[in-house]
């Protein structure tokens, strides 16, 4: 690996990521009749249960060295720290252990990222415009074109809260990329569009990555992966276990899972659902 | 150091990992910037500060149809239920000549207060989402709930004039005053959220307590009897319950519409002092934690 005159745009040197997650059960408790227990003895059961805590290692120390220009695709089964690692890496959750140093400002796109959904669309965009350092005037100044990338038209006066999946991850990719972050960080979002956005939006990607950004992408479509990403960091159970071109590593996970299994189908020998973490 | 199947490139150390950020002039993400820096970067992000508030201010009313009108609406139903019990019931109108205005003040400033603190403290816990999808100075949150409560309040303040002038208030040059006394309160009640969003975002079992301290604070305030009246026979009482930050807007508010009270110059001096002192403690605090309000 002959790097030396490549230029770094963001390392993680051993993160560590513990979550605390309050009120969770530790195990499903037999359950009985709810009518068989006293309101009393109820009471203090449902007490226990809420004053409970646990510990989840989402990320378990993970190393890397991103690059300038690169579009780097993030595998792993569901659980497996991807979601939580691409946070960590946006500066948005502190990691718990290790160090992470950036050049430039992250914008992080997830499916999660609602801003606020009870507000119109378009009070969405100019939150998130300006969250990501745009003055208002420049929101202005960009919010149709935003609206045209996001391909959502009138519906951008109503609230997010009507949207649909797709709809909603259209516009947040619209905003984040509007800004056009140095780190543009996309968790799962090209997955909700239908084929014509795809294909814009891998255009757009590509487009940043050439004014020398670095893409992160968090997918389970390897086939979104495979043509988007120049490099690919696999993850399982919070740990890194593959990080290399492409293709090798996603022949090499794409081993590990069962055979032509193209439906979810439950009926895979060794798939244990990993634990859920607070992804 | 993990044997890993297709070979991950191996770790750099903690220390090579360093040399090789600082040649590059790479940063060091997830600390929290010099208190100064904070407050400059607070203070240039403020058109952003004004685009929150003013969403928040609308979140909170999206699905109630009469909309803005119930930050009207509230402040009189309360007004007129404190009047049938404390005014009538229990009597707590001694000393006190025009009661209707004195209790209406009472309860729209303290209904400020109120309504901030309780709102204002969960303003970082109940936006985790926007906490974990963007970065921006994280004060921004509580800072634009006080905003928003601020200018909410508004309405319930042009009823305040109103009610003045029904109840044979005249106006005079002390009127002027009310905006100073609302800055003032604004100041200590950012103060108190900055401080209310840092305890609970480390532990929200607290949040159950807010509401309890903002009713006995409602009680000890002097929202519906007059403190120095009541307080009479115990001098050192009576000061420590006048001088309370949540207690003084009140007050400063009275003794600028109220034709009864005339203006104290040491209860101004102590409000600013409040106002101050509370609002820069409370940034502090606040920017101490910054870097972990997206853990939750």
């Amino acid at each position: 690996m002959a790097a030396a005159d490549r230029i770094p745009s963001l390392i993680a040197s051993h993160v560590d990521i513990t979550y605390q997650v309050h009120g969770a059960k530790k195990a499903a408790a037999p359950v009985a009749d709810p009518d068989d227990e006293s309101l009393l003895a109820g009471l203090f059961k449902k007490g226990r249960d809420l004053a409970t805590q646990q510990k989840v290692e989402a990320v378990k120390d993970v190393s890397f060295v991103a690059y300038h220009g690169e579009s780097i695709g993030i595998i792993g089964r569901n659980g497996s720290g991807k979601s939580t690692l691409l946070r960590a890496l946006a500066g948005v959750i502190p990691p718990t252990r290790g160090d992470i140093w950036i050049n430039g400002e992250p914008a992080l796109l997830g499916v999660n990222a609602v801003l606020m959904s009870k507000l119109s669309g378009e009070r969405n965009v100019y939150i998130g415009g300006q969250a990501m350092g745009l003055s208002r005037s420049q929101v202005r100044e960009r919010f149709d074109e935003i609206v045209d990338f996001s391909g959502i038209g009138q519906a951008v006066y109503r609230p997010m809260s009507t949207y649909s999946s797709g709809q909603a991850a259209r516009l947040r990719f619209a905003i984040s990329t509007a800004a056009s972050p140095d780190i543009l960080m996309i968790d799962e979002a090209l997955a909700t569009g239908d084929a014509d956005f795809r294909e814009r939006s891998t255009a757009k990607v590509a487009e940043i990555r050439e004014q020398a950004s670095t893409v992160f992408l968090v997918s389970h479509s390897n086939s979104t992966i495979r043509q988007i990403c120049s490099r690919v960091i696999w993850m399982d159970k919070g740990r890194l276990i593959a990080d290399g071109p492409t293709e090798e590593v996603v022949a090499a996970y794409e081993r590990t899972l069962p055979k032509k299994a193209a439906a979810p189908k439950p009926a895979a020998p060794a798939v244990q659902d990993a634990p859920p973490t607070g992804v | 150091m993990t044997p890993a199947p297709n070979g991950a490139p191996p770790a750099l150390t903690a220390e090579e990992a360093m040399a090789l950020a600082q040649r590059h002039g790479l940063e060091r993400l997830g600390g929290r910037p010099p208190f100064g820096v904070y407050i400059r970067r607070l203070w240039q992000r403020r058109s952003f500060l004004w685009t929150l508030s003013k969403a928040q201010a609308s979140n909170e009313n999206a699905e109630d149809r009469l909309g803005v009108l119930w930050h009207l609406l509230n402040p009189l139903f309360l007004v007129v239920s404190y009047f049938l019990i404390f005014g009538l019931l229990l009597d707590t109108r001694k000393g006190v000549d025009n009661f209707i205005a004195f209790l209406s003040i009472g309860v729209v400033v303290f209904g400020f207060s109120s309504s901030a603190i309780t709102t204002g403290s969960k303003a970082v816990v109940g936006n985790l989402n926007l906490v974990r999808a963007l970065r921006f100075p994280r004060a921004m949150l509580p800072i634009g709930v006080v905003i928003a409560e601020a200018l909410a309040t508004l309405p319930a303040f042009g009823v305040l004039f109103v009610v003045m002038l029904a109840t044979g208030e005249l106006p005079k040059l002390s009127w002027l005053l009310v905006p100073v006394a609302f800055l003032i309160q604004i100041g200590i009640v950012g103060g108190l959220v900055l401080v209310g969003a840092r305890v609970l975002s480390v532990s929200r079992d607290i949040g159950n307590l807010i509401p309890v301290a903002i009713r006995l604070l409602r009680y000890v305030s002097g929202v519906f009897f007059s403190i120095d009246v009541y307080a009479d026979g115990h001098p050192l009482v009576r000061e420590i319950l006048n001088l309370q930050p949540l207690a003084l807007p009140i007050t400063l508010t009275r003794q600028a519409l109220l034709d009864e009270l005339s203006i104290n110059w040491t209860y101004w001096a102590a409000g600013a002092a409040w106002s101050v002192i509370l609002l820069l403690v409370g940034l502090w605090i606040f920017w101490r934690d910054e870097a972990n309000y997206g853990r939750g």
